[in-house]
């Protein structure tokens, strides 16, 4: 009997294990009502700097940094537990639940979005049919999925449902607010619709409905969804869901569920005519968000078959000739002006909705959670790991000093080296804390990015100037530098724009292009005069004209065979760099003055200032004193190592590691003999950069620094890295107290300026009298400045949604926006309910406030 | 009726005779048994190699990544965007055949195949595809090397406490058979069905994140302690959990096992002889008991020592612990056909040698066994 009641004990203790085991992680989804404006968790954030703190503190706000792996299922606890302080790599809207209940702060930016990829392709099999080669059909879809459903119950309410190829509530939907709004309303969730329209189609194109089923040819109209169980886990729910849908209007859903590594080859990899698939999670990532300010190539890259991806299911897709035509023109640039452009874009917004080729679903918001006495500055695209800005800034509250601990979900993933080393973003996130800025702004280290904006401030300039020729759709925002326009831009003839890998010298227009070059865009920067006093190298060394021009030599020389560097995988993208490179030039070194010539240009002035640093021309974030680059390639030309994981694979020998393994030995070694020899890496050109006493001087500090820290990783930066755990992985990071610059240069940055919006006005409107309604815009209680108030756009809806009117409010006073509806605009409303909304644009944050007001209408 | 008798001459004849005759016979059995275990292990090997590539279903998965990855890369970078259709795809196309060369596969499959078992056979483990050693390095060798030690420190101590005292409290729980302790030793058993990274996940709630004790996972604290001494503690805080979850996981069923196998052999004839004629209970233990069991005993010990090599791969993970388990997990994740040929090779080496081993050690136990026969 005894041992009966053990086993049954046991037996019962495994089940409330399975039980616990199986109860959901986090907070129940609430019923509250759908929110179409994204939870602001900086909201509550305590206020860090309204204005920049004083200080006389040199480099960042702590002393010390530790940055160790943390697995972000535990990070929350770790937080709360004390073990670390922030955890700075993004996680997934629904954790935003647990953070709050938590009681913690975190940064919240974009962290990808997700569509369903529908198949355009008439089958070769003229026995099945596929529904979506039908325009009207793909359309429909955006009727039948209630994105608001999605978000409140697969991302717990904090990501945004996305209708349009352009971000959700960011630059581009800022600036095309009232189109977007438009939009949105028409295309609200509508099942019924959705089912008339699938209806018509249908039978229009030979099929029939049998007992609620749809057939062809006597057989059930299947569709093959792949359906992506791989990732964060949401694309599989949100796969059912629009299963659920498609089966509630009569199809018959064939749900194959796959990872990436199998879903990939079918949906791209077959030909779409084939009828391998019709539907399709697709997910995509984001850059930073300066990259985000133009989204103008999203509608080619995502519909056309002229798209960047060149693969299926976008060569198939035959696409009404005005949306490809605009589609083209966008991504190329061909329109006028800024006007021209946003006409254009609006048009094709409309039109990407009757094209649907993909139906979007989500722009998914990320999290990274901190403790309450922590201050980040994140990127609103791209979250705290990718900000430039963010090392400088981190600290704890109203303290200076400290060490801060971080968790992130890796280190080290591979070898770190400046010409192809790691780009993972936690490495690059130890690295921006070395470094002056990395690759999300043109240039990076001489500009600081805006990481509510994405614009471009001076960070290394005295002075810029940009020269673009008439026409081109180019805005000034900033004071910072001036621009002109000319008729042509000719590019000089000693301006540097290839490289002799055999003669170690700088080919210029005057050789390569006899009968002149012209360029679309010159920017001159004139750099501080005094760069090279007070700018040093972790190491001690000062900055010089030869770690610039070093890192020219280096970003060419690797592709070109008669180099002994020459490396055959890095060389098809230098050659792609060199197709539309129109050449550097340096005016002047006392002070450093360079011109860069190019025909690529944004749109946004100040992201067409070309600041040169020494770091790789195509935008990986580690800064490269010559010194270190000399000894590696002393390293590569001996075949010892290699900078590129392919070059390594072919010689079979280890890729080169600045910061640990077999590769420092072989360093040290060349360390020695570059130091013995007072090498001057391409002295053909380098000779009149370096001297052999700079040169001396340089090896004898980096050998000083590496035997300190046995790592080749000399930065710049606020911090610099001072101990590497390669197993343990973790790393130690340390206040570099001869950076140049105050604790506070960038505290301007602290956090985002997000206003918050309250609408007012009358209850009841009489149809064909006028109402006013006031509009109070404020941060953290603060009246908003109408010097920061970009606009102020209202938008009328009746009680079926339709938009009435769109329109400007006038501004009164600081926070105060006035909206009048005139009687004309009040006769359009029918009786009933009706609503105002406001979208505030402000400008120090590229996201807008929304708030709308219910009134009715008699 | 007289007896036969041999002279010294032919007594030595014969002993020289049985000597070579064992002699041959063991040598027979050596090379017939070493034979069969390496054709077992080409076979194994091969075997592996066909289900890592999935039969080459891995090649048309890796293009599709290339495809994917290459694509993103080109779409990501705002100086390809404004660039001519034509000249962008090329550039696609051309990135994309340099990664597939990269990754071998250009070679078709059943050449790679026969390249890899050559290799493995070997022992050349080649380079990874995807997966880098901590140190930079893409040398399987490396790769497998850097993660053994934590992997030997993490199995090694909870295997190894789990032997002997499973070993020591079922000697004494099959001398008190029925006793209270047995029955909840029997009564918990079951609780072994639980993985290990399930007890992980609960130590991690109640000590690391309820009463704040002990360490979420790692190896060591961040940064680790400069101090030997001091980094030695750190990793035993670090070792406690992950080793904890792995004894709970198995220590009831291991304890069951041997003390059924301890009960087993109590209850033969022989044993009951032994007490029958006043044998010290004592020596009926250690003489009648223990040492028949002794083979068995051995063949448990020596497959846990090569079972160290396999590492734990979900409790690995979920400790972040960074070991060979986690490696092998995430090498089949990534199709890292180099890593998991490189990890099962040494595997099978090291189960045939132990295999071979063994049967040498029973007969050196077990006067009953012949080697050979």
């Amino acid at each position: 009997m005894k041992q009966k009641i053990y086993t049954l004990l046991s037996v019962l203790m495994l089940l409330s294990m399975l039980f616990a085991a199986c109860a959901p992680a986090t907070a129940p989804v609430t019923d509250e009502p759908v929110a179409s404006v994204v939870p602001s968790v900086t909201d509550e954030a305590p206020a860090a700097t309204e204005e920049a703190p004083t200080t006389e503190r040199h480099g960042g706000w702590l002393d010390e940094i530790v940055v160790s792996v943390v697995s972000g299922d535990s990070a929350i606890s770790q937080i709360q537990a004390g073990a670390i302080d922030f955890f700075s790599f993004n996680l997934a809207s629904d954790v935003y639940p647990a953070i709050q209940e938590a009681k913690l702060l975190a940064s919240q930016s974009l962290g990808g979005y997700y569509g369903i990829s529908l198949n355009p392709a008439v089958f070769a099999d003229s026995a099945v049919l596929n529904p979506f080669s039908n325009r009207k059909i793909r359309e429909s879809l955006n009727w039948l999925i209630d994105r608001n459903y999605i978000n409140q119950e697969i991302f717990a309410g904090g990501s945004l449902p996305k209708l349009l190829p352009i971000t959700t509530q960011l630059v581009e939907y800022t600036n095309l607010i009232d189109t977007a709004r438009a939009l949105e309303s028409k295309y609200a969730f509508n099942a019924e619709k959705a089912k008339e329209v699938i209806n018509a189609e249908m039978v229009a194109m030979g099929a029939e409905l049998v007992d609620g089923k749809w057939q062809f040819n006597g057989k059930p109209v299947t569709l093959i969804f792949l359906i992506r169980s791989d990732g964060d886990g949401t694309r599989q729910p949100i796969g059912d869901y629009v299963s659920n849908q498609l089966e509630s209007v009569g199809f018959t859903v064939d749900r194959q569920y796959k990872t990436a590594s199998e879903a990939f080859p079918i949906w791209q990899g077959t030909v779409a005519a084939e009828g391998q698939w019709h539907l399709y999670t697709a997910g995509y990532g984001v850059s930073g968000l300066s990259s985000l300010r133009d989204e103008s190539g999203n509608i080619q890259q995502s519909y056309l078959n002229t798209s960047i991806q060149s693969s299926e299911p976008f060569i198939s897709n035959v696409s009404d000739p005005e949306f490809q035509k605009l589609g083209d023109d966008l991504a190329q640039g061909v329109y006028t002006d800024k006007e021209a452009r946003d006409k254009a874009m609006a048009r094709a917004l409309e039109l990407a909705l009757e094209d649907s080729l993909f139906v979007w679903v989500i722009d998914q918001q990320t999290y990274a959670p901190y403790a309450d006495n922590v201050q980040v500055t994140y990127d609103l695209a791209t979250g705290p790991e990718s900000t430039n800005s963010g090392p400088y800034n981190l600290r704890f509250i109203d303290q200076e000093g400290g060490t801060m601990r971080i968790g992130t979900n890796d280190l080290f993933t591979e070898p770190w080296n400046g010409v192809a080393g790691s780009n993972w973003i936690w490495d690059g996130w130890v690295l921006r804390m070395t470094t002056q800025g990395s690759s999300n702004v043109t240039g990076a280290g001489g500009m600081m990015a805006d990481p509510y904006t994405g614009l471009a401030y001076p960070q290394r300039i005295a002075s810029a100037q940009l020269t673009h020729v008439e026409g081109l759709p180019i805005n000034q925002n900033l004071d910072w530098l001036t621009v002109e326009t000319v008729p042509q831009i000719d590019v000089p003839a000693d301006t540097w724009v290839d490289w002799d890998a055999e003669n170690q010298r700088f080919i210029t227009v005057g050789e390569k292009y006899p009968d002149g070059l012209t360029a679309n865009i010159k920017s001159t920067v004139v750099y501080p005069a005094d760069l090279f006093e007070t700018i040093k190298w972790h190491d001690g060394s000062p900055l010089s004209a030869g770690d610039f021009v070093m890192n020219i030599i280096q970003s060419l020389d690797l592709g070109k065979p008669e180099s002994a560097l020459y490396d055959e995988s890095l060389a098809l993208s230098i050659n792609a760099f060199l197709e539309s490179f129109k050449g550097y030039r340096i005016v002047s070194t006392d002070p450093l003055t360079i011109e860069a010539y190019t025909d690529f240009y944004q749109r946004d002035a100040e992201l067409n200032i070309v600041t040169l640093w020494p770091q790789d021309l195509y935008g990986l974030g580690y800064e490269n004193p010559w010194t270190v680059l000399a000894v590696s390639n002393l390293a590569e030309a001996n075949k010892e190592i290699a900078f590129s994981e392919d070059k390594a694979g072919v010689l079979e020998v280890e890729q080169t590691n600045w910061i640990g393994g077999p590769s420092l030995e072989v360093l040290n070694k060349y360390l020695d003999q570059a130091a013995s020899e007072s090498y001057i890496p391409f002295e053909a050109t380098l000779g009149e950069y370096i001297s052999k006493e700079e040169a001396d001087l340089r090896y004898a500090n980096l050998k000083a620094w590496v035997e300190a820290h046995n790592h080749y990783l000399v930065g710049t930066g606020p911090y610099y890295l001072d101990q590497v755990f390669l197993t343990e992985k973790s790393a130690v990071l340390k206040n570099f107290a001869d950076f140049p610059d105050l604790a506070n240069r960038w505290s301007q940055f602290s956090e985002p300026k997000r206003a918050t919006t309250v609408l007012d006005g009358p209850g009841q409107v009489t149809v064909g009298s006028e109402a006013v309604f006031d509009a109070y815009i404020t941060f953290k209680d603060e009246p908003y400045l109408l010097t920061d108030i970009a606009r102020v756009k209202y938008i009328l809806y009746d009680v079926t949604g339709t938009v009435l009117e769109v329109g400007d409010a006038v501004a009164v006073e600081d926070g105060h926006f006035q909206v009048t509806l005139s009687a004309e605009s009040t006769a359009k409303l029918p009786t009933g309910s009706a609503r105002l909304e406001v979208a505030v644009v402000p400008i120090p944050v590229a996201i807008p406030s929304f708030t709308s007001f219910d009134f009715v209408a008699q | 009726m007289s007896a036969i008798t041999q002279t010294p001459a032919e007594k030595q004849s014969i002993k020289k005779f049985r000597l070579n005759s064992s002699l041959i016979r063991i040598l027979r059995y050596t090379f017939t048994r070493i034979l069969t275990l390496f054709i077992t292990v080409v076979i194994g090997i091969y075997l592996t190699i066909v289900i890592a590539n999935m039969g080459g279903y891995v090649d048309v998965i890796m293009k599709g990544e290339i495809r994917d990855r290459i694509t993103q890369l080109i779409l990501n970078n705002k100086a390809y965007q404004q660039m001519d259709v034509e000249t962008r795809q090329a550039l696609i196309q051309e990135k994309i055949a340099a990664e597939e060369k990269r990754v071998g596969l250009d070679v078709p499959i059943a050449i790679r195949n026969f390249r890899y078992l050559k290799n493995a056979l070997l022992l050349d483990l080649g380079r990874a595809i995807n997966i880098t050693s901590d140190s930079g390095s893409k040398q399987v060798r490396l790769i497998l090397l850097e993660r053994l030690p934590p992997t030997l420190l993490l199995m090694g101590t909870s295997q190894l406490f789990l032997f002997f005292f499973s070993i020591f409290i079922a000697l004494n729980l099959s001398r008190n058979y029925g006793s209270f302790w047995d029955k909840v030793m029997i009564a918990l058993s079951p609780s072994s069905a639980v993985p290990p990274w399930f007890y992980g996940i609960f130590l991690i709630l109640i000590f690391a994140s309820g009463l704040k004790i002990l360490p979420f996972g790692g190896m060591v604290d961040a940064p680790p302690p400069v101090n030997k001494i001091d980094y030695a503690l750190s990793v035993l805080k670090h070792l406690l959990l992950p080793g904890l979850s792995l004894i709970i996981s198995s220590f009831f069923l291991s304890v069951y096992n041997y003390r059924t196998f301890f009960l087993i052999y109590a209850t033969e004839d022989y044993v009951d002889m032994a007490r029958a004629k006043g044998l010290k209970a004592n020596d009926i233990e250690r003489k009648y008991i223990l040492r028949p069991t002794l083979p068995n005993i051995i063949t448990n010990f020596a497959l846990l020592i090569i079972g160290l090599w396999t590492g734990a791969l979900f409790t690995e993970t979920v400790f972040l612990w960074p070991g060979l388990g986690r490696t092998l997990f995430q090498a089949i994740g990534q199709y890292d056909t180099p890593i998991i040929v490189g990890s099962t090779i040494i595997y099978a080496y090291l189960l045939a040698m132990t295999v071979f081993i063994l049967n040498f050690v029973y007969a050196l136990v077990d006067p009953r066994v012949k080697i050979g026969e």
